[in-house]
């Protein structure tokens, strides 16, 4: 009977993808060395990313329904709340409708890292790296990296002094960055594969004082240039979540490494 | 071009909305009995010390402590191991027989069984309870992030993570977790005996 | 003989004047006996029902404890980001505890054990956390309380001191996170309570740094070089100009005792806190458990607090400021206590002091039609008439001090602007002297004049536009409009003198 519903919901959609194009292309990312905020090893923040391919934009509320009609156990009531939590695209009028609150070209929100991590294996991809998000969030229209610049950072403190309740502007609204890439700042917090990979303490200002025995190893990794604060903002958000967690002001992309034909 | 293609999609959906693919983390359909948050719905392969591929719910039916380490770790490993046997003295022998221990590995390229077996004769560790096992690299996020176990690679080889001993009770959901080291938590160890009876 | 009774005697006195007072924790004298802190705090597991915190919003203040014995205190606190005024015509995403800046006033008693349930809002884009300074553990809470957006955590602690603490968010970067407004203030109560008074109110003085200058309209970002810099656009009481003025002015009775919890969110700066016509019977500095007494002004330490207690004798406005001046008359720092009763001429004979003392500010809720119009300005409708009624209001607050509300000035001293031929003669030159003073004689209406005008460029362009076509239009002066863009063209193509602003 389940399949039946499907089938039929699926037909009627099609109408509206029809028009839609879901080529959110995978875009190549030439590689290069760069300083993050955050070092790999002690004092060691040259960082260098190897070549790879990067989706254009944030993956959209439409691309997340396909997803979600090929691999159903990922609906909103059929995923375990092992995967996801209780927010888990609550947005959407119903586990197979987007409903009037969420466009098409929104990007998709309210999804956990093993959601958004599934989507990227059946996308014969992954979630990008922290490192590989920061190399292509440096740029701006016309540099590589415009860390430097006040205005750089200054568009970026401008998204956070704004609410969240706002409703969400479609993908690709803005122009694209230096790599062709949208909305690296001022749309959504997205997913990276590593989010747990900070070992940032839960009180933000004990950096390098951190218990030793509590993180095994070097102790918490201290950041580098805290004056570069949109980077440490999202390191911030990054560390608040555990992979199940979803929010209104969270989703993701994939990343390859190669270009691959399907 | 592209129109042509989107047509050829379209016909196609109908069709694969059909047939429920089973994706390696498949989620709980109707004949599953596992309550929902029960790790053992994340169905992926790790192979133990003596070269065995199984999975993780190997255990399903004790009560398991988990925790998740790396055989080259110097400091705070060796720590989590004694833990975890001072905590399971404070058990009688009954008990003890009845709980299981898994050590997962977050080094998959450099803990070969080999390496496994080896650490678990040095630290003197049942293998009829205990297991240490290896999960494919591809894997290893998603089972750290079910456990809530941060961890990050340096440039030298070693790891910082997260130290965590958690409890999963018979049917594989979290019940509690402790980051003492060195000594047994006493709430901790409740929770254990409670979840023997 | 008598060398013994007189080292007896003495010996005697010294014992009496040496004794202890009764143990209490109010005296200010020297030989208080100490409350004994945290170590003496811990009463024991907490007994009875669980109770549900009161919160409240400044500046009122939850009930007193009225309890003698240590309970569970449940507090239920709210992150939530929002756009709210911070004054009038402009607007700032505040992060807030309970959706006010300050946070909501958390009241228990030494010795109480609370359950902290920390929420945060699913519309929030930061995750967030709290210290809060009463804690006795790592980070006062910091690192158990980090929550994601649209989540929620919980710890718990005793409250083993006794005091007015602060609370903040502790999460990175931690300047931006209280900059943003992040702040409020927790009393732990002394176990036998605090002395009854006839009103209670909080108070909690803050600043706030933005892109744009002071009240300069629209939405304002948040500025972290000038917070950096510490070079603070606003210096507020309860997060945001009109929060103590006019109609939400704090109030009592003549021959009240007064108490106010006095807190300082920063980011940066030392409050000097003084009420202007009022002196403290009592100052319980730092929020601590001694107290000094009759003092003009406290120092509030950033992320401290300070408890005032003082009797009201005569009615009127009191002026609340922070005594590092210019920030109470050019960034905001100033509220008000009304005390409503009879007069008391044996102990002020004076008027209300509301206008004149207010000098060079204008009063916050007066402000309307100088939104009105810089708002019509944006979108090219403003007419004549909305500039007058501004500038009325901006000039009464700026110029009359000088140039009299009348307009006639003071003979031989401040030349008159009603019916002055030098003023009409040339509107240019008008915005020049306004924006960069005028010395040296003149002649004005025949006669001489030979004072010194200070520069005035600390106003904005639509602020000095408005007051210049108020003056040429009133007092019987027929003249043109200003625009800003008039204003801002003599700005860029005149040098300001030294120490002038912008």
């Amino acid at each position: 009977m389940r399949s039946f519903v499907q089938l039929f919901v699926v037909v009627s959609l099609s109408a509206g993808f029809a028009n839609y194009s879901f080529a959110n292309e995978f875009v190549h990312i030439p590689g290069g060395e760069f300083r993050s905020v955050i070092p790999e090893g002690e004092g060691d923040n040259l960082i260098a990313v190897a070549s790879f391919f990067m989706q254009e934009a944030s993956v959209t509320n439409a691309e997340f329904l396909r997803f979600v009609l090929h691999r159903p156990e990922w609906q909103r009531g059929r995923a375990v709340s092992l995967f996801v939590d209780e927010q888990y695209l609550s947005k959407w009028a119903s586990p197979i409708f987007l409903g009037p609150r969420s466009g098409l070209q929104q990007p998709v929100t309210q999804v956990s890292w093993f959601a958004a991590d599934a989507y990227c294996e059946w996308q014969n991809a992954r979630l990008p790296s922290f490192y590989e998000w920061e190399y292509v969030a440096a740029a701006n229209e016309s540099t590589a990296d415009a860390r430097a610049l006040p205005e750089w950072q200054q568009e970026i403190l401008s998204w956070y002094s704004q609410t969240g309740g706002d409703r969400l502007s479609d993908v690709r609204n803005r122009s694209a960055n230096f790599y062709n890439i949208f909305d690296a700042h001022g749309l959504v917090w997205e997913w990276v594969d590593d989010f747990n990979a900070f070992l940032v303490t839960g009180d933000n200002r004990e950096q390098g004082g951190a218990d030793q025995l509590q993180f095994c190893g070097a102790g918490a990794i201290t950041m580098e240039e805290k004056e570069n604060y949109a980077v440490l903002m999202r390191v911030a958000m990054l560390s608040s979540l555990e992979a199940r967690y979803t929010t209104r002001n969270l989703g993701f992309r994939c990343a390859r490494r190669d270009e691959v034909r399907k | 071009m592209i129109k042509r293609k989107q047509n050829w999609r379209l016909a196609l959906l109908p069709a694969l909305a059909l047939p429920m693919v089973i994706m390696p983390i498949a989620n709980s359909s109707d004949g599953n009995s596992l309550p929902p948050n029960s790790v053992y719905h994340l169905q992926v392969s790790v192979e133990d010390q003596f070269g065995e591929i199984t999975k993780l719910d190997r255990y399903k039916g004790h009560p398991v402590l988990i925790t998740m380490f790396y055989a080259s770790c110097p400091h705070v490993c060796p720590l989590l191991i004694s833990t975890i046997k001072l905590t399971e003295s404070k058990l009688s022998a009954e008990q003890r027989a009845d709980l299981r221990v898994l050590t997962i590995s977050i080094d998959p390229e450099r803990d070969t069984p080999e390496k496994m077996l080896e650490t678990m004769e040095r630290h003197s560790v049942e293998a009829s309870r205990w297991s240490m096992v290896r999960p494919q690299p591809g894997d290893l996020r998603t089972i750290a992030g079910v456990f809530g176990v941060k961890y990050k690679q340096l440039p030298n080889g070693e790891f910082n993570h997260t130290t965590r001993i958690i409890l999963l009770d018979r049917e594989g959901t979290q019940i509690a977790s402790t980051g003492q080291l060195g000594r047994h938590d006493a709430v901790f160890l409740e929770a254990i005996e409670t979840s023997l009876q | 003989m008598r060398r013994p009774i007189t080292i007896i005697f003495v010996l005697a006195i010294a014992l009496v004047a040496c004794q202890p007072q009764s143990a209490g924790t109010e005296s200010g004298s020297a030989h208080q006996a100490d409350t004994g802190g945290s170590a003496a705090g811990d009463f024991g597991p907490p007994q009875g029902d669980p109770i549900q915190a009161v919160l409240t919003s400044a500046p009122v203040v939850p009930p007193p404890v009225d309890r003698d014995y240590p309970a569970k205190v449940i507090v239920d606190l709210e992150v939530r980001e929002l756009d709210m005024e911070i004054s009038e015509g402009v607007t700032y995403t505040f992060w807030t505890f309970g959706g006010t800046v300050p946070g909501s006033f958390i009241r228990i008693r030494q010795g109480d054990t609370v359950e902290f349930h920390l929420k945060n809002h699913p519309d929030s884009k930061m995750p967030h956390n709290i210290d809060l300074h009463a804690v006795t553990g790592p980070g006062g809470g910091a690192s158990s309380s980090f929550t994601a957006p649209g989540h929620e955590t919980v710890f718990s602690f005793k409250a083993l001191n006794q005091g007015l603490f602060v609370y903040h968010c502790a999460t990175a970067p931690v300047g931006m996170h209280v900059a943003n407004g992040m702040y409020g203030l927790i009393l732990v109560e002394p176990p036998q309570g605090l002395p009854p008074v006839d009103k209670e109110y909080y108070i909690m003085q803050s600043e706030f740094y933005t892109v744009g200058k002071y009240r300069e309209k629209g939405h304002q970002p948040f500025d972290m070089q000038k917070a950096i810099d510490e070079n603070a656009t606003y210096v507020l009481f309860n997060g945001s100009e009109g929060a103590l003025v006019g109609e939400n002015a704090i109030k009592a009775n003549v021959g009240d005792t007064v108490r106010l919890f006095v807190g300082n969110g920063g980011p940066n700066l030392v409050s000097s806190f003084h009420v202007i016509g009022e002196i403290f019977d009592k100052v319980f500095q730092e929020g601590g458990s001694r107290y000094q007494e009759n003092v003009q002004t406290t120092l509030v330490p950033a992320g401290g607090s300070a408890m005032t207690e003082f009797r009201v004798e005569v009615p009127g406005t009191f002026i609340i400021v922070d005594h590092s001046i210019f920030r109470a008359f050019n960034k905001g720092a100033l509220g008000m206590l009304k005390v409503d009763g009879d007069d008391n001429l044996s102990v002020y004979s004076g008027k209300e002091v509301d206008n004149v003392y207010l000098g060079d500010k204008v009063a916050a809720d007066q402000l309307s039609a100088v939104s009105d119009v810089t708002l019509a300005d944006i979108t090219g409708t403003a007419t004549k008439e909305q500039r007058i009624s501004a500038g009325r209001v901006l000039y009464n607050g700026t110029c009359s001090v000088c140039h009299q509300q009348n307009g006639e000035g003071l003979e031989g001293v401040f030349p008159p602007l009603a019916n002055s031929d030098y003023l009409m003669a040339d509107t240019r030159r008008a915005i020049e002297i306004v924006l960069n003073g005028l010395v040296g004689p003149v002649t004005i209406n025949g006669s001489s004049f030979n004072s010194v005008m200070p520069p005035m460029s600390q106003l904005n362009d639509d602020e000095i536009a408005n007051i210049l076509t108020f003056t040429l239009n009133n007092w019987g002066n027929e003249g043109d409009e200003v625009r800003s863009g008039e204003v801002a063209e003599v700005r860029a193509a005149t040098e300001r003198p030294q120490g002038a602003a912008n």
